[in-house]
């Protein structure tokens, strides 16, 4: 769902710049308040490889396909390491791979990377309101949420702005049906990455606890 | 998810002809040069029922034609010879698109030919004549592509070994 150049007017994707500039302003001092900021740097870099690559491998959801995002697995194991890592993973798509595009980088980065925060702090909830669960069931079920979230927000921003920025001179009604059907398919996919990050992090927890305190 | 354009641009015939219909009615035909364009996503399905929007040169800010793929993907229109230079093309569906720019020539070549009354009628298949152009693939081929994704992931790699020492 990376939104290529040429797609949405100038306005909007200067907008995208300014508010991923704010993001990642307060990402970073959030990260510098840490006791060793430098710490989870070699956790982000290899997540972010890992973002880099899952964009490139298809599910397919009859009719569309979709691809796998992760960013609210990021957000989840990662916090506010995330949108650095998701903004620099974008970067090298839209390079390399040519999903998303160098104009449309902030609008892409805001519009994956804000979820991914809101994932974390889901994922973060765990400790205060899921106290009720038991406690592998609990790490499992907040990061499955945060997973499932992170995405659907993402999916639901891009309807937003896909909707909102419908040119005047196309089909309003078939592009909407199209976007409407794309996003629809995103649902099956959200739960599929909320699985994986239940998977990744309930592993996490047991061969590595200390990489999820942070 | 990006999308590929497929570019064929067909110089080959597609007849114009007015029915017969009764006495002293001419007929006519001409062979004019028709572009067809072919948007697939980057897995290779097609991307059916998208929306096409052409632009002239003379004026990019004007549709000078607009329609939509077929189940294919493709979409074809004859483009105005007397308008030289470079044609826009844009397929999009669900924010999802692409951009192609088609070359045209002035009177490309034998397109322009008219025929009028006793003239043999045109074949009704495309001949693949050799001014066919396929538009050049920019991307990159499949093993440059592998060596790019493989550098940028050992990238990420190197930084994560980098920052992993030093502790300890």
């Amino acid at each position: 769902m990376h939104i290529p150049d040429g797609i949405l007017p100038a306005q909007v994707c200067a907008a995208g710049y300014a508010i991923t500039g704010l993001a990642t302003w307060y990402s970073l001092r959030q990260i510098n308040r840490k006791p060793d900021p430098s710490a989870e740097i070699p956790k982000a870099s290899l997540l972010t490889a890992a973002f880099f690559v899952a964009s490139s491998i298809y599910i397919p959801v009859p009719p569309a396909s979709v691809h796998l995002i992760l960013n609210g697995l990021l957000g989840v194991v990662l916090g506010y390491f995330a949108f650095p890592a998701i903004l620099i993973g974008l970067f090298f798509q839209a390079l390399v791979i040519g999903h998303g595009g160098i104009t449309t980088l902030g609008v892409n980065a805001a519009m994956m990377g804000i979820p991914a925060l809101l994932a974390y702090h889901v994922f973060q909830l765990r400790n205060s309101l899921g106290k009720v669960l038991k406690e592998p069931t609990r790490t499992g079920v907040f990061a499955f949420l945060g997973g499932a979230i992170g995405l659907g927000v993402a999916a639901l921003i891009f309807l937003a702005l896909i909707i909102f920025n419908i040119p005047a001179e196309l089909d309003a009604g078939a592009e909407r049906t199209a976007v409407l059907a794309l996003s629809v398919s995103h649902v099956p996919l959200a739960i599929v990455e909320g699985i994986f990050t239940a998977m990744l992090v309930l592993f996490l927890r047991r061969v590595k606890p200390e990489l999820l305190e942070g | 998810m990006r999308l590929k354009l497929a570019l064929a641009l067909a110089l080959g015939a597609v007849g114009w002809a007015l029915p017969v219909l009764g006495h002293g009615v001419g007929m006519e035909h001409r062979r004019v040069s028709s572009v067809e364009v072919q948007a697939r996503f980057e897995t290779g399905e097609p991307m059916a029922q998208a929306q096409v929007l052409v632009y002239a040169p003379d004026d990019p800010a004007e549709i000078w034609q607009q329609g939509t793929t077929d189940d294919q993907g493709r979409f074809s229109f004859v483009p105005d010879e007397s308008v030289p230079g470079t044609w826009e093309v844009v397929v999009r569906q669900a924010g999802h698109g692409a951009i192609a720019t088609i070359p045209v020539s002035d009177g490309a070549g034998a397109g322009a030919e008219t025929n009028n009354g006793t003239g043999e009628p045109a074949p009704a298949t495309t001949e693949p004549s050799a001014s066919s152009v396929i538009s050049p693939n920019t991307t990159l081929s499949p093993v440059q592509r592998s060596i790019t994704i493989g550098s940028v992931i050992w990238g990420f790699i190197g930084t994560a070994l980098f920052f992993a020492r030093g502790k300890r």
